[in-house]
């Protein structure tokens, strides 16, 4: 089997591939895995040309960071959204605060009953909606707000209508509730 | 030590925070200073990141720009040093018993067959980000009844296929009609009617279909048909079949 093409690995076998200076390997990461990451950077940013620098930074570092993926501890897909993630919320607050938080396109009612439910039916999924449910609804709106979106605290205390030290401690909560419901 | 408060319970809450994306840019740096020298936090935010991690599936996927693994593929040049000084024998976990040569004979075929595909196609400009492609095993290039290619489609070892759109030389990439979905059929040799893989991406030139309905097999069909916006009906296509093409082994063309 040609070592080029990364079909038949895993991607924590390819990452240790990249980590090793395997230009093929990172090509088969970014062939498996843009598609869904640039999504994840465009629903923060909402900007292609942003996007795609936020994606260019990323595989960057994670050509310069695979040595440090320790499959033991976590999943590569979750380490790979991970970087593009925090490299995409690092433009957004160096961005400032140009966008609007009624702004139309940021997703859908994502508070919505429906939109827990694009959730994937995987175990780790169908756990974590559960959790999210239990949470008040503006709550859970506010962490999806945060987390797919990329807004700030403020951001979502305007969009949620609701004072600023009030969201942050819902947010807070609400993050320590889901953990122990997961846990 | 790190402008990051003491209290174990607060470190916790910002690891949170700090995964969730709502700490403000100050206070983001300073975690993202504190994780290298402080193992305690980098877990706490590992667990957060795997417990929030099922949200990323609410963005919904999208395919990139076409140029930018060229743009990456150059940021990170050039390949020498790094891979000078890299192990010669990876590590265990790769199964991969004679990498370079396999690696660079496939390649070789691949390349012949992509300048015959190159000439054949004529201008198509598309067919020049194919060559960096890993070698495939079967691939097909789908063309329109004008028989202009718009569509390679390529065969992963692992039995899934990617798809992606070829872009001309006018600059003009496949498009989904307005209001419809394209939907993407295989029609192994021998069946008589063809199974759905699944519907393309409305805008973005690219997809995987990891576990495809039906295995591609050399000599199956490949089509692409223009269906209502949640995908045909009857599983049939119900619309026209605007591009297809068959799979064939890389190197034979």
């Amino acid at each position: 089997m040609p070592s080029g093409t990364g079909g038949t690995e895993t991607l924590d076998a390819l990452l240790v591939r990249v980590a090793a200076g395997d230009r093929a390997a990172l090509r088969a990461v970014y062939g498996r895995q843009s598609t869904r990451l640039f999504g994840i950077a465009m629903a923060i940013l909402r900007d292609r040309t942003a996007a795609a620098d936020v994606m260019q930074d990323a595989f960057l570092r994670v050509w310069q960071r695979a040595a440090q993926f320790d499959p033991a501890r976590g999943d590569a897909q979750v380490w790979l959204s991970s970087i593009v993630r925090y490299a995409a919320l690092d433009v957004a607050r160096t961005r400032g605060r140009e966008i609007p938080s009624d702004d139309p396109d940021l997703g859908d009612a994502p508070v919505e009953a429906d939109a827990l439910d694009r959730l994937s039916s995987a175990e780790d999924s169908a756990r974590l909606r559960d959790c999210l449910g239990k949470l008040e609804a503006k709550n859970r709106e506010g962490i999806v707000l945060a987390f797919v979106h990329g807004l700030s605290h403020p951001e979502i205390a305007a969009r949620l209508a609701m004072p600023l030290g009030t969201v942050k401690s819902w947010i807070r909560r609400g993050l320590l509730s889901l953990r122990e419901c997961l846990s | 030590m790190s402008g990051l408060p003491d209290d174990p319970a607060e470190r916790e809450a910002l690891a949170g925070e700090y995964v969730l994306g709502t700490l403000d840019a100050r206070m983001a740096a300073r975690v993202a200073a504190a994780l290298p020298g402080d193992a305690a936090l980098r877990a706490a935010v590992a667990a957060w990141e795997q417990r929030l991690a099922p949200l990323t599936a609410l963005a919904p996927p999208e395919a990139p720009p076409p140029d930018l693994w060229d743009r990456i593929d150059a940021a990170i040049a050039p390949p020498a040093p790094r891979a000078a000084i890299a192990s010669p024998a990876p590590r265990a976990a790769i199964a991969s018993p004679a990498p370079r040569r396999g690696w660079l004979s496939s390649l070789g075929l691949w390349r012949i067959w992509a300048v015959g595909a190159t000439l054949a196609a004529a201008a198509f400009a598309g067919l020049a980000v194919l060559p960096r492609a890993p070698a495939p095993r079967y691939m097909a290039v789908l063309v329109t009844d004008q028989s202009q290619p718009a569509w390679a489609a390529e065969v992963m070892p692992n039995g899934g296929l990617h798809l992606a759109a070829m872009t001309s030389v006018a600059g003009n990439r496949p498009q989904t009609p307005q209001g419809r979905r394209m939907q993407l059929w295989g029609l192994p040799p021998g069946a008589k009617t063809p199974t759905s893989l699944g519907l393309l991406p409305v805008q973005g030139g690219q997809m995987t279909i990891r576990a495809p309905s039906v295995r591609p097999v050399k000599d199956m069909l490949i089509m692409i048909s223009v269906e209502p916006p949640g995908g045909s009906p009857t599983g049939q296509p119900t619309g026209p079949v605007v591009f297809f093409g068959r799979l064939t082994a890389a190197g034979e063309s």
